[in-house]
């Protein structure tokens, strides 16, 4: 067995490890608050966009900002796939590629992955993308102008991400971008009249006005996609830390005990030592 | 004890009909996760494709693209500049919404 003052440096460097994964899992937590209330703060930005876009009635069919642009559009769908930057989110990010290459064929789709960990995963596989982007570190104005640029070149774009449902659970989907902008807009106000040339002012041009409030939906329903990965991301390394923190504690209260008992053989052996010398002594004397 | 009447969203700011005096006019200028003006101002001034502009109250409802440039609110005789790199401007019945970093 080993000896009491060992014991008790491991149960401090447990300590300081228990302490350690309290304060990831409090970082996480904080990070999971503040990115909820942005989601909330960019959904009502959105909306009101959204209201006033959908008073523009130029089509009826969302046009990504391209209705004037005489590039040809690539006739291949775009998957668009979100992963971690680092290599600390599990198999969420496994869960994900998963799932693109249930639909996933290399003549009709065009892959572009944002996050290290993704990019690395999809080489393993020997999948090749068109293009990699950087998860950004900042959860703030997420500048993603790159990436529309990319979905405007196709004809259509299903991104693939990883959704928050709670603390415990975050799970993997896909969802088509325009898709996503028009659902987003269908929770804000109906439009209350039509906004025309007839009755509005337009510079430089209503299509000019159009394509950019496409662009900026588009931009708007790109970040939340990004920070709602994040999300899951934030929550799965919470996970993570909190059982890491179980553990450490369980291990630290372990050697607690290994030291308490340590202690406690010794003693019991100087005991039995002192028992002993009693003894000899008692029957050297008797003789 | 009879229940307070509960505030709804439309209160807080006066509606367009109370701009009735024809001198000032509501103002929001904000980005996805800031907000950089809220209220009552005399005039606003940015610039778009066209060059500097000016809305003063009973403006033509108007819609644009603007550049980068200083977006000056004029409030009770102060000048507020806010420098913005892009946005769009929604003007109507003396609300005006301006949407930055889009």
């Amino acid at each position: 067995m080993k000896r009491p003052n060992e014991i008790e440096r491991e149960e401090k460097s447990m300590a300081a490890l228990v302490e350690l994964t309290s304060v990831f899992e409090g970082i996480a937590s904080m990070k999971i608050a503040q990115i909820k209330n942005q989601v909330l703060e960019a959904t009502a930005f959105f909306n009101e966009l959204w209201h006033i876009y959908s008073q523009l009635h130029v089509s009826a069919i969302f046009g990504f900002g391209r209705s004037q642009d005489d590039v040809e559009v690539i006739d291949k769908e775009l998957y668009i796939i979100i992963t971690a930057e680092g290599g600390f989110s599990g198999d969420i990010d496994q869960k994900l590629i998963q799932l693109m290459l249930k639909t996933y064929d290399k003549d009709k789709n065009a892959i572009i992955v944002i996050g290290h960990h993704g990019a690395i995963q999809l080489a393993q596989r020997g999948i090749s993308y068109e293009k990699y982007f950087k998860l950004p570190n900042k959860d703030q104005n997420i500048n993603v102008t790159p990436i529309i640029k990319e979905v405007q070149k196709y004809k259509k774009t299903t991104v693939f991400y990883q959704e928050y449902i709670s603390l415990m659970s975050q799970d993997v989907k896909s969802i088509e971008l325009s898709k996503a902008v028009s659902d987003k807009g269908q929770q804000s106000e109906d439009p209350d009249e039509i906004i025309s040339e007839a009755n509005y002012i337009f510079e430089p041009s209503t299509y000019d006005v159009v394509d950019h409030l496409e662009r900026s939906m588009m931009q708007i329903a790109m970040s939340q996609l990004i920070l709602n990965s994040k999300l899951a991301q934030y929550a799965s390394r919470f996970r993570a830390m909190s059982a890491s923190h179980t553990r450490a504690d369980e291990a630290k209260q372990d050697l607690r005990m290994l030291y308490n008992r340590s202690k406690r053989n010794i003693k019991d052996a100087r005991l039995k030592e002192s028992i002993i010398g009693i003894k000899k002594s008692k029957a050297g004397a008797a003789s | 004890m009879a229940e307070e009447p509960q505030k709804t969203e439309g209160e807080e700011k006066p509606a367009a009909s109370e701009h009735v005096d024809g001198k000032t006019m509501h103002v929001k200028v904000y980005a996805p996760f800031k907000v950089y003006f809220d209220g009552e101002a005399e005039s606003i001034s940015a610039v778009n494709e066209t060059g500097p502009f000016d809305i003063l109250p009973k403006h033509h409802n108007f819609m644009t693209l603007l550049d980068a440039c200083d977006v000056i609110v004029r409030s009770g005789g102060n000048e507020e500049k806010i420098p913005i790199t892009r946005g769009i401007m929604h003007v109507k019945a003396d609300e005006i919404i301006v949407f930055l970093d889009v």
